[in-house]
């Protein structure tokens, strides 16, 4: 990070790319199997951003550190990070990948940028459709750029498309459902039946304040109830006794302590919980009308990325069919692109909703905010 | 040269103090409430006039700040219509909760003193050290807790089902249990407070006036409370403070049903609205550095007399006697109280890191094990974890006891407007933990330009520095009073003999306040290993996690599953690598008293 600093610092661009040309140039014809065409198809984008790297041109294998920003749980062993790090090392021999873990997110970036400070990594790991809505509503200037031609984005799922601009592209969606109890609770099969006094004090969900499960399921309700019916239906659902919870894991606790049978979650919870029947039985997944909420998760290279190509690079290893199945099982999140399978084990007790929804970028620019604001204060006020 | 050294001494740890405030507090904190009155650049009470003006925040205070003229009548509408209950928005409730919470804090705090300063039985000394174990638990441990002891499945529905007195639920996810769990927090800290201003009521003042013909009750009035009751408010203060910036706890035991001011705050800063969230913390900081000011004028006013003989303790045990004393009853069932109050939780949390969906299990210990020989990027290990909070606390130790002195020889040998440079210095109490974290990211963290060259502070020496600014308003809280009970002419003489003001600082003074130095001393410790938010803050990319850290890291661990254990395993450590800790500090405090 020193090093990083201390270069944008002595003399800005020339510097740079003189010592990131001088990095790369001793490993361009090692390996040019796979990933030409995408270094060329960046590099013609490369003049608006900043002009630096393009030295790489034609070299079949960029090389340097490519740091990857994430959330905590993408990092260490046994995740998914970890896996992705050796193994992509091992591919590009002169490539180090670093992990950065920002207690805030994503936000840390916007911040950074608000205040003029350098964002200090290429690659930003986990982001979702409305925090893609909030960096374009807080900047200006793009936080991140476009991805250009990486390899692998065709056969990603149709209703994962998360960014019409085409920065961010999604790696693993997780769905959105309610997980209950069925010795305690028959399942609620619609959204209208969680209002009915059988249901009463009986489901927990998250704040959609901050919590993703949280979120999600009150766009849903947005999307099944309408703009002009979802807080009359949250009304109606706070009138029944609904608890809303900071966030997934006190949530998720409180349901496993018996407090209730019921709380919003993921359909791919039975993963962890196939060890006997009865467990099978206490986490059971209910499809609301049928359908569950996809929550994509997402990858953007920054705008001043130092290292564009190989965070490229990246992102298409990271669609290839290994590295998404490995994803899949360490992360407990759906593949996003089509055709990969995960194993027998995750495609038994990871359920796919029979009719997935979700709201584009689109849906959301300018509205989620207002929805949530008005959702919070409603519940607050309760 | 020496001398000269010594009279600069105290003017240099005043200079110093502030030095260190002005770089990791105010100007952070100043750089984020300073949104709440600017916007493009100009100076404005637009922001604060909409939170103000707004029911959701004010209720019906809101109508004042709109239309000031329609208030009697508003008023007059209110009484014809037979005085209808009233609502006063999130402020109204969050005042309301810490009100509350700061009774049940000083109501369960307030025996614990009494027990701790006036009896004497087997363990006194060890369970005086770990009243202040609670105040390092991270919140979500806490509320884990609450969930196994308080939950429909709880322990507690165990325990009264065997005696046959069937379920109470309902608690969790209610303004009770948030009150509880607030006690939980800040009764010890009444305890503690308490029983240090106890221990150092001079026994013969006590003797004299029951010489002269004073009844035990009447001598307790006339001179044992009055040097109580600057403790009791001292800590009620606190606890009122601390709750109404209460954040964590209302989250996850009460849910956004039951927010307050800081739980809003902080949902608008992760929804990046800064300048409202500036907003709210402006009037937060403006309330809570008020009440602040307004008890430290008082405690100004209050004489504490300080001998060397302290009270003697009675024998708690009498034998079969015990049993027919109603006071010493009434102790055992406070016992039972805190029992399941304090220990409760504590003991559930333990359980729950012993169990898992097949009944008991050594799995979650075993992930930490496994999480210490990882070899891959990112793995917080846990030994590390232990290590560094313990590093911190001793530099925290190390620079908030000087910190807390200074500020307490200023406060009480100070004049004309000490008090508001005093109220200026406690500040870090008072003030929103999300402004500050705020307000360090935007400036530590990501630096500073200065003369082209960008200033960053991050580090163990941030984090430090963080956490001593953190705890040393708890050091000087402590010694303040007791410093100013000094009798000035025992200083006065010293200074007359020659002894420079340092001189009488450590020789005299200090001794003779060292049971409060070192109420402060733990204090600082505990604050520094408990911390959460700016640690995480300042540990960007360096190895520099502290066991809560860890702790928070592997809740989100999915290797195995929606599962709290590993993190109840960390937390039972952080439980036990902090009670022996404070057991450490005690007896080695005890030895360096006079």
């Amino acid at each position: 990070m020193k090093r990083r600093a201390f270069i944008r610092r002595a003399g800005g661009g020339a510097v740079g790319a003189a010592l990131l040309a001088g990095c790369t140039s001793g490993d361009g014809s090692t390996n040019g199997s796979d990933s030409n065409g995408s270094a060329t198809g960046g590099a013609g984008r490369e003049g608006n951003t900043t002009g630096n790297t393009t030295a790489t041109v034609g070299s079949a294998k960029t090389g340097g550190t490519l740091t990857v920003a994430t959330y905590a749980s993408f990092t260490g062993e046994d995740t998914a990070g970890a896996w992705l790090k050796s193994a992509f090392e091992k591919r590009h021999s002169n490539a180090t990948v670093e992990f950065q873990v920002p207690e805030n997110g994503v936000n840390q970036f916007v911040q950074r940028a608000q205040q003029g400070a350098p964002i200090d990594a290429d690659l930003y790991v986990g982001l979702n459709t409305s925090e893609l809505v909030r960096v374009r509503r807080q900047l200006d200037s793009p936080l991140f750029r476009s991805s250009g031609t990486v390899d692998g984005t065709d056969a990603i799922k149709q209703t994962l498309d998360v960014d019409p601009r085409g920065r961010a592209i999604p790696y693993d969606t997780g769905y959105i459902t309610l997980v209950y109890d069925g010795t305690k609770v028959d399942e609620p099969r619609s959204f209208d039946a969680l209002t009915k006094p059988r249901y009463a004090n009986e489901l927990i969900t998250e704040n959609a304040q901050q919590s993703d499960p949280g979120r999600a399921f009150l766009l849903w309700t947005v999307l099944a109830k309408g703009e002009d019916g979802y807080l009359d239906y949250w009304r109606d659902l706070l009138d029944n006794g609904v608890r809303v919870l900071a966030d997934w894991e006190p949530a998720y606790q409180a349901f496993t302590d018996g407090e209730a049978p019921m709380v919003v979650s993921y359909s791919t919870d039975q993963v962890y919980y196939h060890d006997s029947k009865a467990q099978l039985r206490r986490h059971q997944v209910g499809f609301l009308d049928g359908q569950g909420y996809a929550n994509p998760e997402a990858m953007a290279a920054f705008a001043d990325a130092e290292n564009p190509d190989l965070a490229r690079e990246f992102m298409s290893f990271v669609l290839t069919d290994r590295a998404q199945s490995e994803i899949a099982v360490r992360n407990v999140q759906f593949p996003a692109v089509k055709g990969v399978s995960p194993g027998r084990e995750f495609e038994k007790y990871a359920k796919e909703p029979p009719n997935p929804v979700t709201m584009s970028y689109d849906d959301l620019a300018g509205s989620v905010g207002g929805w949530v604001e008005d959702w919070s204060r409603l519940v607050a006020s309760s | 040269m020496a001398r000269r050294a010594e009279r600069l001494a105290l003017p240099v740890g005043v200079v110093a103090t502030f030095a260190i405030l002005l770089v990791v507090f105010y100007y952070p904190v100043g750089s984020v409430l300073v949104a709440a009155v600017v916007r493009g650049g100009r100076l404005t009470l637009g922001p604060l006039a909409d939170v103000l003006g707004d029911p959701f925040y004010t209720g019906m205070l809101a109508g004042t700040v709109r239309d000031p003229f329609g208030v009697p009548a508003g008023l007059g509408g209110w009484v014809r219509a037979g005085f209808p209950s009233v609502e006063f928005g999130l402020f109204g409730f969050t005042a309301w909760q810490a009100a509350l919470s700061t009774v049940a804090s000083v109501l369960v705090g307030l025996p614990g003193a009494y027990l701790l300063a006036r009896y004497e039985f087997v363990g006194r000394r060890t369970l005086r050290s770990l009243t202040i174990v609670p105040f390092v638990l991270p919140s979500i441990m806490v509320a884990v807790g609450f969930l196994a002891m308080f939950g429909r499945n709880g322990l507690l529905n165990d325990l009264l089902s065997i005696v046959g007195l069937g379920p109470v639920g309902g608690v969790l996810f209610t303004l009770k249990a948030v009150v509880l769990a607030h006690a939980f927090y800040n009764a010890p800290l009444v305890t503690r407070l308490v029983t240090t201003a106890w221990e150092s009521v001079d026994a013969r003042r006590v003797e004299s006036a029951r010489s002269l013909g004073a009844s035990r009750l009447r001598a307790f009035r006339d001179v044992v409370l009055p040097e109580l009751v600057p403790a009791v408010l001292t800590a009620a203060l606190l606890t009122f403070v601390f709750t109404f910036l209460s954040f964590p706890i209302v989250l996850a035991l009460g849910g956004l049903q039951l927010a307050t001011v800081e739980v809003w705050l902080y949902a608008r800063v992760q929804d990046l609205a800064l300048g409202e969230a500036a907003t709210l913390g402006t009037i937060e900081t403006v309330l809570s550095l008020s009440l602040t000011y307004l008890y430290l004028r008082y405690e100004a006013r209050q004489v504490r007399s300080r001998g060397t003989t302290t009270l003697s303790r009675h024998r708690l045990s009498i034998g079969w006697r015990t049993l027919r004393d109603p006071v010493r009853v009434g102790l055992f069932a406070y016992g039972i109280v805190v029992v399941i109050l304090f220990v409760g939780p504590l003991a559930s949390m333990v359980v729950e890191s012993l169990t898992g969906s097949g009944g008991l299990t050594t799995a979650n210990y075993a992930f930490l094990a496994r999480q210490q020989a990882a070899t891959a990027v990112g793995t917080i290990r846990p030994l590390p974890a232990v290590r560094n909070s313990l590093l911190f606390g001793l530099g925290t130790l190390l620079l908030a006891v000087p910190m807390g002195v200074v500020v307490s020889v200023l406060a009480a040998r100070g004049g004309r407007g000490s008090r508001i440079a005093e109220t200026l210095m406690s500040a870090p109490l008072a003030v929103s933990g999300v402004v500050v974290g705020l307000g360090m990211l935007q400036t530590l963290v990501f630096g500073t330009t200065v003369a082209g060259h960008r200033l960053v502070a991050s580090g163990p020496v941030a984090i430090v520095l963080a956490h001593a600014v953190a705890a040393y308003p708890f050091v000087s809280r402590n010694v303040t009073p007791a410093l100013s009970g000094i009798d000035s002419r025992l200083l006065d003489s010293a200074r007359s003999l020659g002894a420079s003001r340092l001189r009488v600082l450590v020789d005299v003074e200090l001794p003779l306040v060292a049971a409060a130095v070192l109420a402060g001393a733990a204090f600082a410790f505990a604050i520094s290993i408990g911390e959460f938010d700016s640690t995480v803050l300042l540990s960007q990319g360096v190895n520099t996690y502290t066991m809560p850290v860890a702790l928070e890291r592997y809740i989100g661990n999915r290797s195995v599953g929606p599962s709290l254990g590993p993190a109840t395993a960390m937390g039972t450590v952080l439980l036990l690598v902090t009670a022996a800790s404070f057991l450490v500090i005690d007896r080695l405090g005890g030895r360096w008293q006079p």
